[in-house]
């Protein structure tokens, strides 16, 4: 019975959406190669299945890989910065560099740095979601409450004692909230990364847009937002299990 | 509340109004401007009594859907796309072609002492836009167990400039040239020789607009054979105007690019039967391969496919 409210409410306007879809485009109001009909897309992701399951593990693969190494690089850069206020003036401006750069414009470079194939993918994963986890680490960190500071002060805690049972504790919540910004980040680098790297469902994208697949590309577009909401759930189990004894965000409503 | 849903989209009411009276005809272009587009750019429009937007597109831009959806009246679109098009219900018909023959070829690295596009297949890398029919019709006929297929790079050489194995999927009338300005000796396979050739560059409408408009649509197809026979004569002037809107591609390339493609435009076929003219034959070749490579499921009709105005 729980399960089942749990899944009611996402599943309402799933059925709304694809019902009003399949009856413009079978209504004739929207035409089939600008958007196909949801019937046509499940048919295409049936008849494609092989072909898709494979390039969905390929960049399933490539984003978890590059989402872990943004998660464990991105946390020790976080703690890094957190150190000094030296450090993170001098530091901090290039971490935003990673938000901004447009993967698209550099793919070519990554291309010839890493070669073609899976690096280069994981790579594109990487760069796009390593900054979510640097600033919510680090805004993390950094809003510890004062008092409970000063307490660790007062019983002679030394900085690595107060930094592992203290502040990086205190800071799940907010890491938690860049993992999840992270994961979906991490998919979609992970596709552009395969537009130029190849493999995946990319270049199933890519192959199908060529061929005026439509039906083809939303299948594969469908597949690539599972991925997504797979690795969000998944994160969610985790923060779910670390902070259930002593945050609020994760006990129950 | 409902006044003040009004009042915040009645601009973008407006704006659609103004847009549909001032009745543009639109044609949409599938990348920047360049010199395989100059003469549309060089079409005397006006004397036709048409008022005519280029729309210039970038890498992928859709202009067979946007044709046949009516975003755009006439759309720049390859022989092979227009028939995938219509055997999925789009109905798209070609008009004029400026290339007679396909501009698509291999470039390999000349250090390599290749003789045949079979050469490239034996070993090193291969990038191509895959899931053009030419590729399959190219794996069909060799095989691509001994090289490496990767995605087309689009008109960036970095890769091939480092790696002497690399082979890239180019415009024979661009990226060569580009290649040899780096100082690079290069070979070019047209693509071609391997029996593929659709018509490139094919202004097109749909069925919809030819049969509500044929006299603006026979317009159309004259301004641009006089734009292109300009074009071909002189390509000066019209360069600078391209060259204005597109700056990332220099000026020296501008003239060198329309000096090269001429071949690929004129030939004894244009000279018998007018610039940007297609035959029966030919549409029939490309259907039947289409049609063997799986592409199409049944075979088209020919002469749905394009008229000659």
């Amino acid at each position: 019975m729980k399960a089942f409210r749990n899944i009611l409410p996402p599943l309402i306007p799933f059925v709304a959406i694809t019902a009003a879809m399949e009856f413009l485009v079978r209504g004739g109001f929207i035409r089939s190669y600008l958007l196909p009909a949801p019937s046509a897309v499940f048919l295409a992701i049936w008849e494609n299945w092989g072909e898709l399951a494979q390039a969905m593990l390929k960049t399933s693969a490539s984003a978890m890989a590059g989402f872990a190494l943004s998660t464990f690089t991105g946390i020790a850069a976080a703690v890094l910065l957190s150190s000094s206020r030296w450090v993170q003036k001098a530091f901090y401006p290039y971490a935003v560099f990673f938000q901004t750069v447009p993967v698209i414009a550099i793919a070519p470079l990554l291309v010839i740095w890493f070669g073609y194939g899976m690096q280069t993918v994981i790579a594109s994963a990487f760069v796009v979601s390593i900054f979510p986890v640097i600033a919510n680490t680090l805004s993390g960190i950094l809003s510890t409450d004062p008092a409970l500071r000063d307490l660790f002060r007062l019983y002679g805690a030394t900085p690595a004692m107060t930094l592992f049972k203290l502040r990086f504790p205190a800071a799940l919540p907010q890491i938690f909230t860049g993992l999840r910004v992270a994961a979906g980040l991490a998919v979609i680098g992970a596709i552009v990364g395969e537009f130029i790297g190849g493999g995946g469902l990319g270049s199933v994208v890519d192959v199908a847009r060529t061929q005026q697949r439509v039906d083809k590309v939303f299948a594969a577009v469908l597949l690539a937002s599972l991925l997504g909401l797979a690795l969000f759930g998944l994160i969610n189990l985790i923060s779910g299990i670390t902070l259930r004894r002593w945050h609020a965000s994760e006990q129950s409503l | 509340m409902l006044r003040r849903a009004f009042l915040r989209v009645a601009p973008a009411l407006a704006l659609l109004a103004a847009c549909s009276k001032s009745a543009k005809i639109r044609l949409a272009l599938n990348w920047k401007p360049e010199p395989e587009f100059g003469g549309f750019y060089a079409a005397p429009f006006d004397k036709h009594g048409l008022d005519v937007e280029i729309l210039p597109g970038g890498a992928g831009t859709p202009t067979v859907q946007m044709v046949g959806a009516g975003s755009a009246e006439f759309g720049i679109v390859e022989a092979d796309e227009l028939l995938l098009a219509r055997s999925k219900g789009n109905p798209v018909v070609g008009l004029f072609t400026v290339y007679q023959h396909s501009p698509l070829g291999i470039m390999v690295h000349a250090e390599r002492n290749l003789t045949s596009i079979g050469d490239v297949l034996k070993e090193g890398t291969l990038a191509v836009q895959q899931g053009l029919p030419y590729v399959r019709l190219l794996e069909k006929q060799y095989g691509f167990q001994h090289v490496r297929v990767v995605p087309s790079p689009g008109g960036d050489l970095t890769a091939f400039l480092a790696d002497p194995k690399f082979a890239q999927q180019v415009f024979i009338t661009s990226e060569p040239l580009a290649a040899r300005r780096k100082g690079v000796a290069v070979k070019v396979f047209p693509v071609s020789d391997i029996g593929y050739d659709p018509y490139t560059n094919v202004l097109a409408t749909s069925d919809e607009t030819l049969r509500k408009s044929p006299e603006m649509v026979k317009s159309m197809v004259a301004a641009a054979r006089e734009g292109w026979r300009v074009y071909l004569d002189d390509p000066k002037a019209t360069n600078e105007k391209m060259h204005q809107m597109n700056p990332s591609m220099d000026a020296e390339t501008f003239a060198e690019v329309a000096e090269a493609q001429k071949a690929l435009i004129e030939d004894d076929e244009t000279r018998k039967n007018g610039l940007g003219a297609m035959t029966k034959a030919r549409w029939e070749t490309l259907i039947g391969q289409l049609k063997d490579l799986g592409y199409i499921p049944m075979a088209i009709p020919a002469e749905e496919c394009f008229r000659a105005l």
